[in-house]
């Protein structure tokens, strides 16, 4: 009988996912050996690694991952919603100070909550998005004024994960991320890792913020899209999509530009239509754009907040005494709007997964056995 | 005078560890003494990181091959020891004397694991069982302390001279090294060359 | 005082090459050129350290066709000149050594090709012989260190005898092989350099030197050539040793002679075997062949590489085989003697064992038996890059940058150490697709770089030696640029020609002999073809890398990369640490998940070796050179550097 060799977890980071065109662009493979890099929304393999059960496939949030188990040890005692995950309070939020929110993209949730996170000590360190620089990179802040440089949405991948790990491993005790969904679910994984490796600095992921996420687009195929508009990329200092335009609005030093939804859509990374996840369903909170009804220039000064953890609901507590953060109550339509967006980027995830395996008990990273999972073909399949 | 006609020495080791200059000066002083000597030797290219040879050939009447037929060696000095052995399985029998270098370079499917290196005794072993008569000697310890390991070589030539296999001596290389090595390189390859007589 | 110039009668041993070195010395030669390459090298090194002792001009020129060109000048004006190239070399000289034999010369010039059977330090075994035949010249092979320097002598006064070009055919196992010389007569210093051009074009001495009219001029270059032959008929360096009547006459020339000598001694054929050696193969002595030919029923021919020996003396053979009756032809054409690859005695043993039907075994069977199961425990031992070489960091750093552009670029190589690149992955390198002749690489990147029409859409690149820049990667780089190939050529520049012992070429300010010469930069040429240029230090792994990708990424033009960093074995590096290197062990994470040995299982530096015991990777301070650039590549930062003390 041939024997087969036992791929390497670098090679079945290759095959299921590199190869596979699954790939996020996260960085949870990366930083953690001199094997991955990420050049600019590429992961790459530098040299080859023969090493089996290595982090960077354990990490990955497209490593085949048993959600529930996931979900057990992350969230004990909260029911779970089959659309957005857990819930344990949702809110309408925005920050106090009304400059921040005039630099933020929407409410300035996000950048209340993790300057309010670094001022009370609870990490000495918050890892976001950078738009410093031509490319999206994430940068690792301690003050409030780095912050509020970064608080722009650029719609294009970071590797944060990686980042996660280089500040790990350096002398800081407490870290806290801004993470996207894949993002969020490669650090829940680092959290609930079992391995005794000394060189893990797991223990010190304290925070994740999730933000609500569509999809991101591939570099390559959007840098030539606004070289095609005449866009000088490097002059970018934000992007936007406004509720019901079916435009991409592009915010630069000469102006704001536009172009049309149906063209950016075929730069979405690959990767993306096959994520399940909108809501960042393993943070600790939520943030999204309040990006709904009628009202988009009302609403778009607003963010929806998702409590998930006790550390989250902790958290949103001490900034609202704090009086860094204001949140009312979402008027419910709002909630059903979300959750049927969430569902439905489910099923068409679902559906693209089925259609790329080829067979419907091959969920390629997701585990079919999964009750959540289980439904949710059922839906997909129905609307099929 | 040489015990046998011709002697065919083979002189071995790694790319870099000096091969070239301990045949020439081996040569120089055999050639002074009134022998035909032949070297035979490659360079360029199979030197780099790669196992060298060079033979020699001492004669009383003439030039010979400067290629010594497989299984002709009478004597094999080698700078390293899996190259010792290398050439014993080529170019020994069983009455070959071996002079060997104790200290392993490595070669890179070792470093990097995929090929075994044998262990010093199973090397012992097989030069005890397979040739008439061998040193294992560690001229590399003995040279960094001299301050250069690049001088094991001359530290062979030395321990080499003290076996009494060849007709040199001393004075012989001293007189040979005069030529062309200036007063401080000689006082330097000078000692080593006593250094390699006190260990045999 | 160089050992070139020892006195008359003096016994010294001598390399083969500096044997041909001495032998041009005794023949007064004035003018001494060529470009280095194994196993010719040493021929110019030595007679470049006795230039003012022997009014000699010495140069490496850029190329050899180059430095045929220059030595022909000196033959013009009626100076003695040596031209010294390998086998390779020959072929790049051979445009215009076609057209100076036709021409003819005036003062001696010998043409000296050190070819290397077998390919020991070669990327081919091609050879020369072919050329003396087809361009109608003299060749001559000496066999022993002695002829090397004798013939080589002669080899100048059969030039001015036949004014034309004499070759002089050496091998690896020749030119870097010593042996006994005694040593003859170092002439008086007493040429004047005088080019006439008053006369007829039919004066071969006084004369305009063309090769025209064409066919009067080759008639004369003819009879000259049939004036040769017979001349070889008596000449020292063909001869006859064995019985009267031989069973089987070996005929043989060059190194082949003394394997054969060897060989038939080992065999005890001394009584039956006769051997007819031949210090010049073209053209042949047509009378003394006979002779021999006639004497024995049996033939072999030992020789090198191609059957060019049986196939001249089988041509001959046939033009009297009815007066001197049937034999039986043994040789390349029928098997007898491996059609490839270098000879040596026990390979001669073998054929003469094979017509003799005798075994011949060295050591008895039990002995033989246990040398191939030590041989089963003896480690491999492949060709790598020196600790410290400059290349395998710029490989590195090209491997880098094709897996960051992830665009499958396509690297095109040349010829140097850094071909080493072309090898397999398990030596680490694995980068380089092709291989060809000096400065092809580059020229065949300028191809590739046209494919992109018909899809083939990958980044292509070069890497090209500082020297091969010089010799012929010039008109290549021209070429891409003239004819808007994108392509990123990468000059591995480690200041000399490293891999035949670091003489000079014209990147450098230093000629064959040390006088002083302005230096031509590559840079500036690079420039001035249009190219966009940058220099890089390879040991900087995060700069280098970076600007790799850059070039890669930028269409529509030609791009050069200078890597610029001294070959760690020239001389003024060698020996010298820059830094002191260590393994810090408690950094050390060896295999576990997160290092995998990156020091000692991928980068393959030879003074980086794995501590199976203790799990961690040691540097060796016997061979480390002190580079340190693997405590950049080092994850933990578990390698340390200090700066090393002044030596």
């Amino acid at each position: 009988m041939r024997q087969t060799r036992k791929l390497s977890s670098q090679e079945l980071l290759k095959k299921n996912v590199l190869d596979a065109g699954l790939c996020t662009g996260c960085g949870a493979c990366v930083n953690l050996c001199p094997y991955q890099v990420i050049y600019r929304d590429r992961t790459v393999q530098l040299h080859s690694c023969d090493l089996s059960d290595g982090k960077c496939y354990a990490f990955c949030p497209r490593s085949s991952t048993d959600l529930s188990v996931l979900r057990k040890s992350l969230f004990p005692q909260a029911d779970v919603t089959p659309e957005i995950g857990v819930v344990k309070g949702y809110y309408l939020s925005r920050a106090a100070d009304s400059n921040l929110r005039e630099r933020a993209q929407h409410g300035g949730t996000i950048t209340a909550l993790m300057e309010l996170a670094l001022a009370e000590g609870l990490i000495e360190t918050a890892i976001v998005s950078s738009s410093e620089r031509q490319v999206n990179v994430p940068v690792a802040i301690k003050s409030k004024d780095d912050l509020l440089q970064n608080s722009q949405s650029r719609f294009t991948v970071s590797p944060t994960v990686a980042t996660f790990h280089e500040i790990a491993a350096e002398n800081i005790a407490k870290i806290g991320v801004v993470a996207t969904p894949c993002q969020a679910l490669a650090l829940a994984k680092i959290k609930t890792y079992t391995d005794k490796d000394a060189s893990l600095k797991k223990d010190k992921l304290k925070l994740v913020v999730g933000l609500f996420c569509g999809w991101t687009l591939a570099r390559d195929k959007f840098t030539e899209l606004l070289k095609m508009n005449n866009i000088d990329e490097s002059a970018v200092v934000g992007m936007e999509i406004p509720a019901g335009k079916g435009i991409l609005e592009i915010y630069t030093p000469q102006g704001n530009r536009t172009i049309p939804m149906k063209e950016v859509e075929n730069c979405i990374r690959e990767a993306c239509r096959y994520c399940v996840d909108s809501t960042a369903e393993y943070a600790d909170v939520s943030v999204g754009a309040a990006r709904f009804g009628n009202d988009w220039e009302e609403m778009r000064k607003w963010n929806q907040l998702i409590v998930r953890t006790e550390a989250g609901s902790d958290l949103i507590d001490l900034a609202v005494a704090r009086g860094v953060l204001e949140i009312k109550e979402a008027p419910s339509e709002i909630l059903k709007e979300l959750k049927k967006a969430a569902l439905e980027k489910k099923k068409v995830a679902m559906k693209n997964i089925v259609a790329k395996s080829g067979r419907e008990n091959n969920l390629l990273y997701l585990n079919s056995n999964d009750s959540l999972i289980k439904g949710l073909l059922k839906r997909s399949g129905r609307k099929k | 005078m040489i015990k046998k006609n011709p002697v065919n020495i083979i002189i071995t080791g790694v790319g870099g560890q000096g091969n070239v200059l301990a045949s020439r000066v081996l040569a120089g002083m055999l050639v002074s003494a009134g022998y035909f000597v032949t070297i035979g030797e490659t360079f360029g290219m199979s030197q780099r990181g790669g196992s060298v040879m060079s033979h020699l050939r001492i004669s009383r009447q003439s030039v010979l091959s400067p290629q010594i037929p497989g299984g002709r060696a009478d004597i094999i000095i080698a700078l390293e020891p899996v190259e010792a052995l290398r050439v014993l399985t080529k170019y020994g029998n069983p009455q070959t004397v071996i002079l060997a270098n104790e200290r392993e370079v490595y070669p890179i499917g070792v470093i990097t694991g995929e090929l075994n290196y044998p262990s010093s005794q199973i090397i012992k072993e097989k030069f005890d069982k397979y040739s008439a008569k061998n040193w294992f000697i560690d001229a590399t310890s003995a040279a960094v302390k001299l301050g250069n390991p690049i001088l094991s070589n001359i530290i062979m030539v030395g321990a080499l001279s003290a076996t009494k296999q060849l007709p040199i001596d001393r004075r012989a290389f001293q007189r040979e090294i005069k030529k062309d090595m200036t007063a401080d390189k000689q006082k330097i390859n000078l000692a080593a060359f006593d250094a390699g007589v006190g260990m045999i | 005082m160089s050992n070139l110039l020892s006195p008359a009668n003096k016994v010294v041993l001598y390399m083969g090459n500096e044997a041909i070195a001495r032998g041009a010395l005794e023949a007064g030669v004035n003018v001494a050129c060529g470009y280095p390459g194994t196993p010719s090298s040493e021929v110019v090194e030595s007679l470049s350290k006795v230039t003012t002792e022997r009014n000699l001009y010495v140069e490496w020129s850029t190329n050899e066709k180059v430095a045929l060109e220059v030595a022909a000048a000196a033959s013009f004006a009626s100076l003695r000149s040596l031209c010294v190239m390998k086998q390779n070399g020959v072929n790049v000289a051979s445009d215009f050594l076609l057209h100076l034999t036709a021409s003819g010369t005036r003062g001696g010039l010998v043409l000296v090709t050190c070819e290397d059977p077998g390919a020991l330090s070669s990327v081919n075994e091609g050879e020369s012989r072919y050329f003396a035949r087809m361009l109608e010249i003299p060749l001559l092979e000496p066999a022993t260190f002695q002829e090397a320097k004798d013939m080589t002598k002669w080899a100048f006064e059969l030039s001015e005898k036949i004014h034309n070009v004499v070759m002089l055919r050496s091998v690896t196992r020749l030119s870097h092989a010593s042996g006994n010389v005694i040593c003859g007569r170092l002439p008086a210093k007493n040429s004047k350099a005088h080019f006439d051009y008053s006369g007829s074009m039919m004066d071969p001495l006084r004369g305009p030197v063309v090769s025209t009219p064409v066919v009067p001029k080759h008639t004369i270059q003819q009879k000259k050539l049939a004036e040769t032959a017979n001349l070889f008929e008596k000449i020292l360096c063909n001869y006859y040793e064995g019985p009267k009547k031989p069973e089987l006459l070996v005929i043989t020339s060059s190194a082949c002679y003394l394997y054969s000598r060897e060989a038939i001694g080992m065999l005890g054929l001394q009584k039956r075997v006769g051997i007819l050696k031949l210090g010049s193969t073209w053209p042949l002595p047509p009378q003394l062949l006979k002779k021999h030919l006639k004497a024995a029923g049996k033939v072999l021919i030992v020789e090198e590489v191609l059957s060019f020996l049986e196939e001249n003396v089988k041509t001959l053979y046939a033009g009297c085989a009815k007066e001197i009756g049937v034999k039986a032809f043994y040789g390349k054409n029928d098997g007898t003697i491996p059609s490839v690859g270098e000879l040596n005695p026990d390979i001669v043993a073998a054929a003469l064992g094979k017509i003799f039907r005798i075994k011949y075994k060295p050591v008895a069977d039990d002995y033989a038996h246990a040398m191939q199961e030590i041989e089963k425990i003896i480690p491999l031992r492949q060709q790598t890059f020196c600790a410290g070489c400059p290349h395998r960091a710029s490989y590195w750093n090209i491997n880098a940058a094709l897996k960051l552009d992830g665009r499958a670029g396509i690297v095109c190589g040349d010829i140097g150490c850094y071909t080493l690149g072309a090898l397999t992955p398990a030596n680490g390198f694995n980068t380089v697709r092709t291989s060809h002749s000096m400065g092809s690489g580059t020229g065949i990147a300028s191809g590739f770089a046209k494919l992109d029409a018909f899809g083939l859409k990958n980044p292509i690149l070069s890497v090209c030696g500082d020297s091969t820049f010089y010799h012929a990667a010039i008109p290549a780089l021209i070429n891409a640029r003239h004819n808007n190939a994108n392509l990123t050529m990468i000059v591995l520049d480690n200041s000399g020609t490293a891999m035949t012992g670091f003489q000079p070429h014209p990147g450098l300010c230093s000629g064959a002999s040390g006088e002083t010469l302005p230096a031509i930069d590559i840079a500036e040429i690079a420039r001035g073809i249009g190219a966009e240029v940058a220099i890089c230090d390879p040991f900087d792994l995060e700069k280098t890398t970076a600007q790799l990708t850059t070039f890669m990424e930028k269409a529509d033009t030609v791009k050069v990369l200078i890597l610029r960093q001294i070959c760690a074995l020239s001389p003024e590096k060698k020996g010298k640490k820059k830094y002191l290197m260590k393994v810090n062990e408690e950094l050390c994470r060896g295999e576990e998940c997160g290092c995998n040995r990156l020091c000692t299982r991928i980068f393959r530096c030879p003074a980086l070796v794995w501590d199976k015991v203790k799990k961690k990777a040691v540097v060796d301070e016997v061979i480390c050179a002190g580079c340190g650039v693997c405590y950049s590549i080092c994850p933990q930062k578990a390698i340390t550097k200090t700066e090393a003390p002044p030596q």
